[in-house]
């Protein structure tokens, strides 16, 4: 029983902490490849989620997680990167150091939320939803520090596995609903791919500080 | 029926109060649409609104006839001009977000504060009266006709029949001190600025400011004496209120649809650029006399009696009560005396400066007489207002049944203003005179030299005369403005309204669209980082909420 806890509270921090380094990567490349980590030790936790809870959906959602996210979009995703040559670092829209404190601050919040209003719950996944609270948290700040449309998208993917975390660690979730939403993360990741082409077919980048400034004169 | 709530219908019932009121609208809806009005659906939508309004038995029928004529006079004015239409459909809307709540309160004073603020934004009382001056000159001469003389008739039922009816039994003092306070301001401002503005159409307006603050005097003190049980003054009040509402339904319309017949024979309605109407344009000339005499209040027009009673009034509400009640009554009194010696000022400049002397401009001289449709309407008031006038204790024995609904215990006085044998009198001395004049006096006509002001024979070469030897309409209000108006308006000559209270809102709207703007413009990065923002704001409020 504690180890089950133990390991599902590792694998938790261990996403958490690749959350984290997203946040302070500014390659590409090696965004792509953190997000491919963390989605592997997602599917993981659904793997252990599943044996300990006795549950053959969340096997289920270990597959779809390590198929769709730990291997199909790290693939679409470095051919984007390769067919547009973004090797360079890419530009943040607030300083590295900033954006760490501010989520160091998020992750207190998502603790502070979670932990006293949960606390009649039951106490057996409260510290996971914290877990899970942060990682969405983060992504979303990944998106809102990023100038590269890429590296929102990875945001955005990242806040997804947030998602899916809580959803593992939560026993009755319909498996369903994991489901549909990894099928609408495939969709929305093909859309922006189409999306990305067209921005670069007309800007020949796709730093969105040059659709901001089109929008602008536009005005 | 076919309008109403879902399950309940539309409930009509005419008492004697809705009754007056459409007896107040019908002769002035008969002239605007005789002076062309009548092709024009929107304005019989206008008058069904109002009429719907004064028939309405339920909240929700008064609230839909009501906010009707706004929108359909909205249309109407928006015919005009664009800006005074966006001014009034702005107070239009503040007055609806007032009533709609209020009709749907249970009573208490809340409930008449709402009521009063948005009927009284509608009908023009100070301080919300800033829009009527712009809004009521701008559309068709027969449409500003049934706005001023109709629609603020229609607002002030409003507060009669909430204040007095609905909200009858729990009046309290001070709610008709409220309204006194509100009518003395629009008397004040609205006739110093009658007396002001230039343009013929905008004294008017400025001039039914101040008579809507004449009713809502006679109506609060009225309010106020019922509350303390004073039957006499609570009579006089209501007498004075109705009766200057009958007869500025009357007067003011004719003077709207003989300011239209002027703007379409000369092409403009600047005091400052006509001048000898009168004698281009005799039937109209004399139309307006006799509309120009009520709107002085002057002693044998109809607009005479009314102040007599209110005076009345406002002297029996002084004799009791405690000190600051009587102090203010004293006070009111001289801003009464005030609002009708402005009056007096404002109608004989409107009809001097307009209609008598030299033309100031060619196509003053040019007139020609205006059309037999609106001369006929302006007939047909004028007509009406002789008996208001001479045998105005004929209309107060029909007012009694209203002014019984209103306060069942009133008591009516016999009015102490006989009008018809002075009118005899005066007519017999001035057929005396005339006979007298024709009998002894010089026959024809002998030149002397100028001295008149300069105001002699015109010279050959300028046969109009020279229009700087005629006072204009801005340089006989100067005396005014000097004396009275660097007290009461905003430095700079504005309306004290509009430059402490319209122009402040104006400026906040402005901060507020600016702020929009900057969220509309805002990148996709940064309206991230607002709903962001606004997330862990929340989790943040949830966190500490649950925590303490």
């Amino acid at each position: 029983m504690s180890l089950t806890f133990s390991l599902a509270h590792l694998m938790g921090g261990i996403i958490l902490v690749f959350g984290f380094s997203l946040l302070s990567q500014r390659r590409l490349a090696a965004m792509i490849t953190i997000y491919q980590i963390q989605a592997f030790v997602l599917s993981a936790a659904a793997f252990w989620q599943g044996y300990a809870q006795h549950e053959v959906n969340l096997y289920l959602t270990g597959l779809i997680t390590l198929l769709i996210k730990a291997i199909a979009l790290p693939i679409g995703l470095r051919m984007i990167v390769a067919k547009f040559n973004m090797i360079r670092a890419v530009g943040t829209a607030m300083p590295v150091l900033l954006s760490t404190i501010i989520g160091v601050g998020l992750i207190g919040v998502a603790v502070l939320v979670v932990l006293p209003s949960t606390l009649s719950a039951v106490s057996l996944t409260r510290e996971d939803l914290a877990i899970a609270l942060s990682v969405v948290l983060l992504g979303l700040l990944v998106m809102t520090t990023r100038r590269n449309a890429l590296a929102q998208i990875i945001g955005f993917l990242s806040t997804e596995n947030g998602l899916v975390l809580a959803a593992i660690g939560m026993p009755g979730m319909p498996f369903v609903a994991e489901f549909s939403v990894a099928l609408l993360v495939l969709l929305a990741f093909l859309v922006v791919g189409v999306f990305l082409f067209r921005i670069r077919e007309h800007f020949d980048t796709l730093d969105l500080t040059g659709l901001e400034e089109i929008e602008r004169r536009g005005r | 029926m076919f309008l109403g709530l879902p399950g309940q219908g539309m409930h009509l019932h005419l008492d004697a109060l809705s009754l007056l009121f459409l007896g107040i609208l019908l002769p002035q809806t008969v002239a605007s649409a005789a002076a062309g009005m009548y092709r024009s659906g929107t304005f019989w939508a206008f008058v069904l609104g109002m009429g719907l309004t004064l028939a309405a038995a339920d909240a929700f029928t008064l609230i839909f006839g009501f906010e009707l004529m706004s929108a359909a006079s909205w249309l109407l004015v928006l015919r005009g001009d664009q800006k005074p239409a966006t001014l009034y459909v702005g107070v239009a809307i503040f007055s609806a977000a007032c009533l709609i709540p209020a009709v749907f309160l249970h009573g208490g004073a809340v409930m008449f504060l709402l009521i009063v603020l948005g009927a009284g934004a509608k009908a023009g009382l100070a301080p919300l009266h800033f829009w009527l001056p712009r809004a009521h000159p701008a559309p068709p001469a027969g449409v500003s006709a049934l706005m001023s003389g109709g629609m603020v008739k229609v607002a002030l039922y409003v507060i009669i029949r909430y204040g007095f009816v609905v909200l009858g039994q729990q009046a309290q003092p001070w709610w008709g001190g409220v309204l006194v306070a509100a009518g003395a301001a629009s008397v004040l401002i609205g006739a110093l600025r009658a007396m002001l503005e230039t343009e013929l159409k905008t004294v008017l307006a400025c001039s039914t400011v101040e008579h809507v603050g004449l009713i809502a005097v006679g109506l609060g003190i009225a309010l106020r004496a019922k509350a303390m049980g004073d039957e006499t003054t609570a009579g006089l009040g209501l007498q004075a209120a109705l009766l200057c509402a009958v007869a500025h339904g009357l007067y003011k319309p004719l003077l709207f649809i003989g300011a239209g017949e002027v703007k379409h024979s000369v092409g403009t309605t600047s005091l400052n650029w006509l001048g000898g109407l009168v004698r281009a344009m005799p039937r109209l000339g004399l139309l307006m006399l006799a509309g120009a005499a009520g709107m002085a209040a002057l002693p044998l027009g109809p607009g005479f009696a009314p102040e007599f009673l209110l005076w009345h009034a406002a002297i029996g509400a002084a004799g009791a009560g405690g000190i600051v009640a009587r102090i203010g009554f004293t006070a009111l009194l001289a801003v009464l005396g005030l609002g009708a010696a402005l009056a007096i000022g404002a109608a004989v400049r409107m009809f001097g400066i307009g209609f008598l002397g030299r033309p100031r401009s060619l196509q003053a001289a040019a007139a020609e007489e205006g059309e037999r449709g609106p001369l006929i309407g302006m007939a047909l008031l004028a007509a009406l207002c002789v008996p208001v006038a001479l045998l105005p204790n004929l209309i107060l024995d029909a007012l009694s049944p209203v002014i019984r609904l209103l306060e069942p215990q009133a008591v009516l006085p016999p009015l102490a203003y006989a009008p018809l044998p002075l009118a005899v009198l005066a007519a017999l001395v001035a057929v005396g005179a005339a006979f007298i004049l024709y009998r002894y006096g010089v026959r024809g006509s002998r030149e002397v030299p100028a001295w008149n002001g300069g105001f002699g024979k015109p010279p050959p070469w300028l046969p109009f005369g020279d229009p700087t030897t005629q006072p204009s309409a801005t340089g006989f209000g100067e005396p005014i403005a000097r004396a009275i108006g660097r007290g009461l308006l905003a430095p700079g000559g504005g309306d004290p309204a509009e430059v402490f209270l319209l122009t402040p809102l104006t400026r906040l709207h402005l901060r507020g669209v600016r702020l929009a703007e900057r969220i509309r413009r805002a990148t996709i990065r940064q309206r991230l980082a607002f709903i962001f923002m606004a997330l862990v704001a929340f989790l943040l409020a949830l966190g500490l909420g649950e925590g303490s």
